[in-house]
């Protein structure tokens, strides 16, 4: 696993990628989730009983960060599937969209354009915000394992 | 003859006196607004009443929603600092507006605060919703539980569910939504603190930090 993942990143090419997903998903969602905020004043806020809505906001930011580079190195060098990619991306936006939505100008939006269609969405979203972030880290977790896979029988590293 | 006089006297002398009884007794649904109250671009005439000295020189309007997760973590952590250092100390006061827009159970939710008001417990209900908060339309803000929170507080059970069943609050609250959209308020918690020079916009549930910086230099 280690030598797979290894492989991929030797690539200076797909480091610099990863560290763009993980920084700007992390930026993202923790502004999306008031953990910070960037009017009047710059300022980060970490209210108690948030804490674990935060570290799971890294969690998804880092494997994000981990398998979707992974599978674009799968795309372009071994000119494989795009299947493992939608699983990276699926679980990235499911993880994204959960809790950004809640009662902050995306929810507003979204209400204020859909009616009451958009209401129970949103609530469906708010109130289950950690399973949902935790299913897509778990999405996640299956895609960089199953990426992992499939690049030891491509790359043949068992050999 | 002087049976029927009798007969007639009674019933004059009831009608006057229930129509007396009606005129002069305080009425507990009598709504008590100021139209023509504002703080700075928003009209705050059908919002809650003024938290704090009234002739305070800084108003904090905060827009809000009772299911909004984000109001109640502002309303828990930084809304206790507000109150002890700002409004507990007259240099501010504070009012609330409502902009229910999360759920089926918003609405209602405050409009039973208006009711609430009717019995002179505005704020206590205010606090007892963000108190017992839940989840978004999960069933702790539906018609039974506002009313058994009503009953919690002791307020009158039959004057109340007459007010909430009757929607008598249904258009304030909605001219407190509209005040929301034409200040531009694009999501719950919102604020504006309006001071003697001008106002300025919060959006969300920022640290008392925030409101701090802003509030000082204007006292």
């Amino acid at each position: 696993m280690v030598q797979t993942t290894k492989l991929v990143y030797s690539n200076f090419k797909y480091v610099i990628l990863a560290s763009i997903i993980f920084v700007s998903m992390l930026i993202g969602l923790l502004i999306l989730s008031e953990y910070i905020f960037l009017e009047p004043y710059v300022v980060a806020h970490l209210p108690s009983g948030s804490e674990f809505g935060f570290v799971l906001i890294v969690i998804l930011s880092a494997l994000s960060a981990l398998v979707i580079p992974m599978n674009v190195f799968r795309i372009n060098i071994l000119k494989s599937s795009k299947q493992k990619m939608g699983g990276g991306i699926f679980g990235s936006i499911i993880g994204a969209a959960s809790g950004v939505c809640s009662c902050g100008p995306v929810g507003f939006a979204i209400i204020s354009t859909f009616g009451s269609v958009g209401a129970t969405a949103t609530a469906f979203l708010t109130n289950y915000e950690i399973p949902i972030r935790i299913i897509a880290i778990a999405i996640l977790a299956v895609t960089y394992f199953t990426t992992v896979k499939s690049l030891k029988v491509e790359c043949n590293l068992n050999h | 003859m002087n049976k029927k006089g009798i007969i007639v006297g009674v019933i004059v002398v009831a009608i006057v006196t229930g129509i007396s009884v009606s005129y002069l007794s305080p009425s507990s649904e009598t709504v008590n607004l100021d139209m023509g109250r504002t703080h700075g671009t928003i009209s705050t005439a059908m919002a809650s009443p003024i938290l704090g000295d009234p002739s305070a020189p800084i108003t904090i309007v905060e827009f809000g929603d009772y299911q909004c997760e984000r109001c109640y973590e502002w309303f828990h952590e930084t809304k206790p600092s507000i109150v002890q250092d700002y409004i507990d100390t007259g240099k501010a006061n504070l009012v609330f507006v409502d902009l229910a827009f999360l759920g089926k159970d918003s609405i209602p939710a405050s409009m039973a605060t208006y009711c609430a008001e009717d019995q002179e417990m505005y704020w206590e209900y205010h606090d007892l919703l963000y108190n017992f908060q839940e989840h978004v339309d999960n069933g702790w803000a539906n018609s039974e539980r506002l009313k058994a929170f009503a009953f919690s507080l002791g307020l009158d059970k039959d004057l109340f569910e007459s007010c909430l069943d009757s929607e008598k609050y249904s258009k304030r609250v909605q001219y407190n939504i509209q005040q929301a959209r034409e200040n531009g308020v694009r999501g719950t918690p919102g604020f504006f603190i309006v001071g003697p020079n001008g106002q300025q916009q919060i959006g969300g549930a920022q640290p008392f930090s925030v409101f701090k910086q802003i509030l000082d230099p204007m006292i």
